[in-house]
C-alpha cells in the first residue's frame, strides 16, 4: 500500500467536515444522556476505529460513567490465523454484568464484527446492550441489527479519516472523506 | 407450494461453484455465523402443467439470521441473469429475505479486510479455477500442487489443512437433522401460500 505524504492528498472527497461531526456528537451524546437518565453507563469502544469517536462522544455525556474498550481480530485469510476464527484480542477490562452498556463503533457495514461482539457481550449478563454507531452504511449490510443511534448513515465508498483506516493508515485526519481508488489500487 | 425451497442433497464430489464462495465461507466462518451453501432449490417458472421450467438456488442460507445470499462476482454486465432470477424470487416468495451479493460489494470486503490482492483473481472468473490463481507470495503453501476442489485450492494457499472450507462439511453446529427441519421450516415460511408468520 502507498499513501502520500499529505494525507489529504489521497482523499477524493470530504464525505464528513470536522464541524459536521462535532456537531453530530454532541447531539448524540444529549440524546444518550436523556435516554440513560438516572442511570450508569458503560461505554465499550471498540478499538481502533472508534477511538477518537468514544473520546469525543464521551465528554458529551452528562452522566456517570465507565468506560472500556475491546479488540477484536479482523478477517484476514491468512495462515496466521491458526484457528480461523474471530479472537478477542483485549477483552473488557471489569465486569458489565447487570449494567447498562453501549457499545461505541465508528462504522457499521456488514455487521459481522458488530453481531459477533453484541453475542459476545451478552455472555456476560449486563442489564442492556446498545450500540451506537458513527456511521452506518446499509448497503453493505449482511447482519441486520438495530442500531440505537447512529450519527450518519453514509453511501458506499470507502472512507477513511477519524478513526478509520486503510492499512492502519488515515486514522489521524479529523474529518471523514472518502479514499481515492489510486490510494488503494496497486 | 410445496415444492418451495426443496433442500438440495449435495452429493460427494461437489464443491463450490466459485472461488469467491469459499472466500466468503471463510469469512463467515472467521465470525462465527452459520451457513449453508445451497440448501434449498426454488421453482421460479412453470409451464401450463405445472412442471418446473426453471428454478433458482441460492448460494448460501444463513439459518441463524434467516437469510439467502446469491454471490455474483462476474462482470456487472454478465449479472442481468441473475438479477432476473433474484427479483422473480422475491415476487414469488415475498417472505423470503435474499441479498444479492455484487462484484462490488465482494471488492469492498475484500478491500476492507485488506484482501484487495484477491480481488482480481477472484472476479470475473467462470467457475472453478487452479491453484496457480491463488499463489500469493508469502502464503504458506502457494505454490504447492493441490488436489482439484476448490475448497481444498484454497485451503493451500490461505490456511492450515484443518480449516479446509467444504460445502459437504457442516458448518452448523446442529446436526444434519436439525438443520434440515431448519431449512425446511424456513422454506415452508417463506412459502408465497404460507400461513406461518
Amino acid at each position: 500500500m502507498k499513501h502520500s505524504q499529505d494525507l489529504n492528498e489521497d482523499v477524493g472527497e470530504i464525505l464528513l467536515s470536522e464541524d459536521q461531526i462535532r456537531i453530530k456528537v454532541v447531539e448524540l451524546g444529549k440524546r444518550i444522556s436523556a435516554d440513560y437518565a438516572g442511570r450508569e453507563l458503560t461505554l465499550v469502544s471498540v478499538l481502533k476505529g472508534s477511538l477518537p469517536f468514544m473520546a469525543d462522544l464521551m465528554r458529551q455525556i452528562d452522566l456517570p460513567l465507565r468506560i472500556d474498550l475491546m479488540e477484536v481480530s479482523s478477517y484476514g485469510g491468512t495462515a496466521t490465523e491458526s484457528s480461523g476464527l474471530v479472537r478477542i484480542l483485549k477483552d473488557l477490562s471489569a465486569p458489565i454484568d447487570d449494567r447498562d452498556v453501549l457499545l461505541v463503533e465508528d462504522i457499521i457495514d456488514t455487521g459481522l464484527t458488530l453481531n459477533y461482539l453484541i453475542r459476545y457481550l451478552r455472555g456476560k449478563n449486563p442489564r442492556s446492550i446498545k450500540v451506537c454507531a458513527l456511521l452506518d452504511k446499509p448497503a453493505r449490510r449482511l447482519v441486520e441489527i438495530p442500531i440505537d443511534y447512529v450519527g450518519f448513515e453514509i453511501p458506499d465508498a470507502f472512507v477513511v479519516g477519524y478513526g478509520l483506516d486503510f492499512g492502519e493508515v488515515y486514522r489521524n485526519l479529523r474529518f471523514v472523506g472518502v479514499l481515492r481508488p489510486e490510494a488503494y489500487e496497486s | 407450494m410445496s415444492e418451495a425451497g426443496t433442500p438440495r442433497d449435495h452429493k460427494a464430489g461437489n464443491a463450490f461453484a466459485h472461488a469467491s464462495e469459499a472466500e466468503f465461507a471463510r469469512i463467515l466462518d472467521f465470525y462465527q455465523v452459520a451457513w449453508e451453501y445451497e440448501p434449498q432449490v426454488f421453482p421460479i417458472l412453470w409451464d401450463l402443467d405445472g412442471n418446473v421450467l426453471e428454478s433458482f438456488a441460492p448460494d448460501f442460507f444463513l439459518p441463524d439470521l434467516e437469510l439467502l445470499i446469491e454471490l455474483t462476482t462476474l462482470q456487472q454486465r454478465l449479472v442481468r441473469k441473475k438479477n432476473r432470477k433474484v427479483r422473480r424470487l422475491r415476487e414469488l416468495y415475498p417472505n423470503l429475505r435474499i441479498k444479492l451479493f455484487y462484484a462490488r460489494d465482494f471488492r469492498a470486503l475484500m478491500l476492507k479486510y485488506g484482501r484487495s490482492a484477491l480481488v482480481s483473481e477472484l472476479s470475473g472468473t467462470l467457475g472453478q479455477v487452479g491453484p496457480r490463481h491463488y499463489a500469493e507470495p508469502g502464503l504458506e503453501g502457494s505454490s504447492a500442487a493441490g488436489p482439484t476442489a476448490v475448497g481444498r485450492q484454497l485451503d493451500l494457499s490461505t490456511g492450515p489443512a484443518d480449516a479446509a472450507i467444504d460445502p459437504r462439511a457442516s458448518h452448523d453446529r446442529r446436526s444434519r437433522g436439525a438443520r434440515r427441519r431448519a431449512v425446511r421450516r424456513a422454506a415452508a415460511a417463506y412459502a408465497p401460500n404460507s400461513t406461518a408468520t
